[in-house]
């Protein structure tokens, strides 16, 4: 076997233009000797020599490939606009192993938000030999170097999730230093349902509204195919992703092949995402939740920077697991009412139909947590308690809570997050481990409702 | 819109490089194009070869993008008109693609690259004899 060519321009020092932040172009030659130019949405490298093509549709370059194996892909790189030709040996098609499935993830969660998840269907993935990879320009500079030294903000990261006794602090501690630490001012938390089927954001860190409680069917869109596969997904230019899965369905559309067409999914989170990193927080391959960064700018998140935050992700994780192990008995917390109790009053409406609440007729929550608000509620109101355990109200069979301990920390997480965000006189407070405190002040009149 | 111009050489080797300023000559067949020349050493030696071409035109706004395939016909030092044409195609490109968000410093970047630290440039001419609609999807490809 020979040896691997040495090439004029390494591929890691230019592997910024290959993140698909600006469009490469492709140029292939059939065996007759026409060449056939078009561009390409993925190229993915694989090692020092070697670099992925994604194969969708069968057309010329498909072809040309099978005929003539040469062909020359033309980078550009985003942050110098310096030009690099890669010159190609077309080697073998995968349709298995890991390549095949990074690019498959990646795919499908496009196709998803963009409701092509009949039309992008990843065939297989070209693996092609790089002979050469040489600048266009003679006068070019060689591109920056990224910053891989991270340890420092690692270290410091888990420091200071170990700090951290409950799931609540814990998202908001770990939000915040993924802000302070990594430069990643907007993100969110969200933890599956009991039933697996959707996700909800129990807990986000620059956006305002905050975004709590909204939810995310699993298996759809970027956010959904991420934790139903427990896979990444980072897109660096979400405008030009969107453009092009626009471009294939107006194609799809004159084909008169609507139905293959589903609806394309909003994307949850900042109005003007260009770069999102969605990291699945597994331990021992149970998705605890999903970790979604997002930012304004076209390539924010790089694959060092992938690396980096799988590191911090996985960390959260691990904690969240330790936090939620049965809790060591603790002590009991001294509960006494904080701030001034208001001559004003407010009626809290629950609809049994979805365990809906209502305050003074504006929707605060459903569900689960709607449930068990009211049972606070109507212990508060009745007998003017204002102490609760976890405990408790896991065995509370009146609240028929689903089988899954885990999830009641999240749910909690959600209701006391919800209030904090919509509601001025009611809070609940974690005093404790295991330990809830309804804060009321106002007072209440509860109506029950079918 | 941009415009990227792939040839081969002698032995089916592709090379792909950007030109600017495409027009259409009076024939409605024959399409000049303007290259950095310093850049362009190997793409001109193909067209000497053997002549084959193919240019695909692409609008970044919609990804709408033909291929045009022919002969080449022949160079030739860039006049007024072509370097006006230039011009003009930079500015829409640039402005065609801060519109979806791409980053004007990044378009500077790339004019600065192709045509002002190669600031000679040369004038293709080709014959297109087939064109095809290049627009990605299922239909790319297609014969126009």
């Amino acid at each position: 076997m020979n040896a691997p060519a040495r090439l004029t321009v390494p591929l890691e020092s230019i592997e910024i233009c290959l993140e698909g932040i600006v469009p490469a172009t492709i140029c292939s030659c059939s065996r007759e000797g026409m060449p056939n130019a078009t561009f390409l949405s993925v190229v993915q490298r694989l090692d020092e020599n070697h670099v992925a093509l994604s194969f969708q549709f069968f057309n010329k370059t498909r072809a040309n490939i099978l005929e003539n194996p040469r062909v020359q892909v033309l980078l550009v790189s985003p942050e110098t606009s310096e030009q690099y030709r890669l010159d190609l040996r077309y080697l073998r098609t995968e349709t298995e192993g890991p390549s095949f499935e990074r690019m498959k993830v990646r795919l499908d969660a496009v196709a998803s938000q963009s409701g092509m998840s009949n039309v992008f269907k990843l065939r297989g993935v070209d693996i092609l030999e790089v002979l050469d990879s040489r600048p266009v320009s003679s006068g070019f500079r060689a591109e920056a170097a990224h910053k891989a030294d991270y340890l420092p903000e690692l270290d410091s990261f888990t420091e200071r999730m170990s700090r951290r006794g409950d799931l609540d602090s814990l998202l908001s501690a770990a939000l915040e230093a993924l802000s302070s630490l990594f430069g990643c001012p907007h993100s969110f938390v969200l933890f599956p349902d009991e039933e697996g089927k959707r996700l909800y954001t129990a807990a986000s860190h620059g956006f305002a509204p905050s975004g709590v409680g909204s939810e995310v069917p699993i298996g759809e869109g970027m956010l959904g195919v991420a934790a139903e596969r427990h896979a990444a997904v980072r897109t660096t230019n979400l405008t030009r992703e969107m453009i092009l899965a626009r471009a294939v369905r107006s194609a799809i559309e004159r084909r008169g092949e609507q139905t293959l067409l589903e609806r394309e999914i909003p994307l949850p989170g900042l109005p003007n995402t260009q770069s999102q990193l969605i990291l699945p927080l597994l331990v021992r391959d149970s998705l605890q939740g999903v970790l979604c960064l997002q930012d304004p700018t076209p390539g924010r998140f790089l694959a060092t920077d992938e690396r980096v935050l799988q590191i911090a992700a996985r960390h959260l994780a691990a904690a969240m697991s330790n936090i939620r192990l049965p809790a060591s008995p603790s002590r009991t917390v001294a509960l006494r009412r904080k701030g001034a109790f208001s001559k004003r009053s407010s009626v809290v409406k629950h609809y049994k139909s979805d365990d809906s609440i209502f305050i003074d007729d504006a929707y605060l929550i459903k569900g689960i947590p709607g449930r068990l608000l009211w049972k606070l509620l109507e212990a508060f109101v009745g007998t003017g308690r204002m102490a609760f355990t976890n405990k408790e109200i896991r065995l509370d069979a009146g609240l028929r809570l689903p089988d899954i301990k885990d999830n009641l920390e999240t749910r909690l997480i959600l209701l006391r997050r919800r209030l904090d965000e919509r509601c001025q006189f009611m809070r609940l407070v974690h005093a404790g481990r295991g330990q809830l405190h309804l804060e009321v002040r106002r007072k209440l009149t509860l109506e029950d409702l079918p | 819109m941009s415009v990227v111009v792939g040839t081969r050489d002698s032995a089916c080797v592709p090379e792909a490089m950007r030109a600017w300023g495409p027009r259409v000559g009076r024939d409605k067949r024959s399409v000049s194009l303007c290259c950095a020349l310093a850049t362009s050493g190997r793409t001109l030696s193909n067209l000497r070869d053997n002549g084959r071409v193919a240019v695909i035109f692409c609008l970044p706004t919609n990804y709408k993008t033909i291929q045009l395939k022919g002969r080449f016909l022949g160079t030739a030092r860039p006049n007024g008109q072509d370097l006006a044409a230039v011009e003009r195609h930079r500015d829409s490109f640039t402005a065609s693609a801060t519109g979806v968000g791409v980053d004007r410093r990044f378009m500077e970047g790339l004019w600065q690259k192709e045509l002002v630290e190669s600031p000679v440039m040369l004038k293709i001419r080709f014959v297109a004899e087939q064109v095809f609609d290049q627009t990605p999807g299922p239909d790319a490809g297609a014969r126009l």
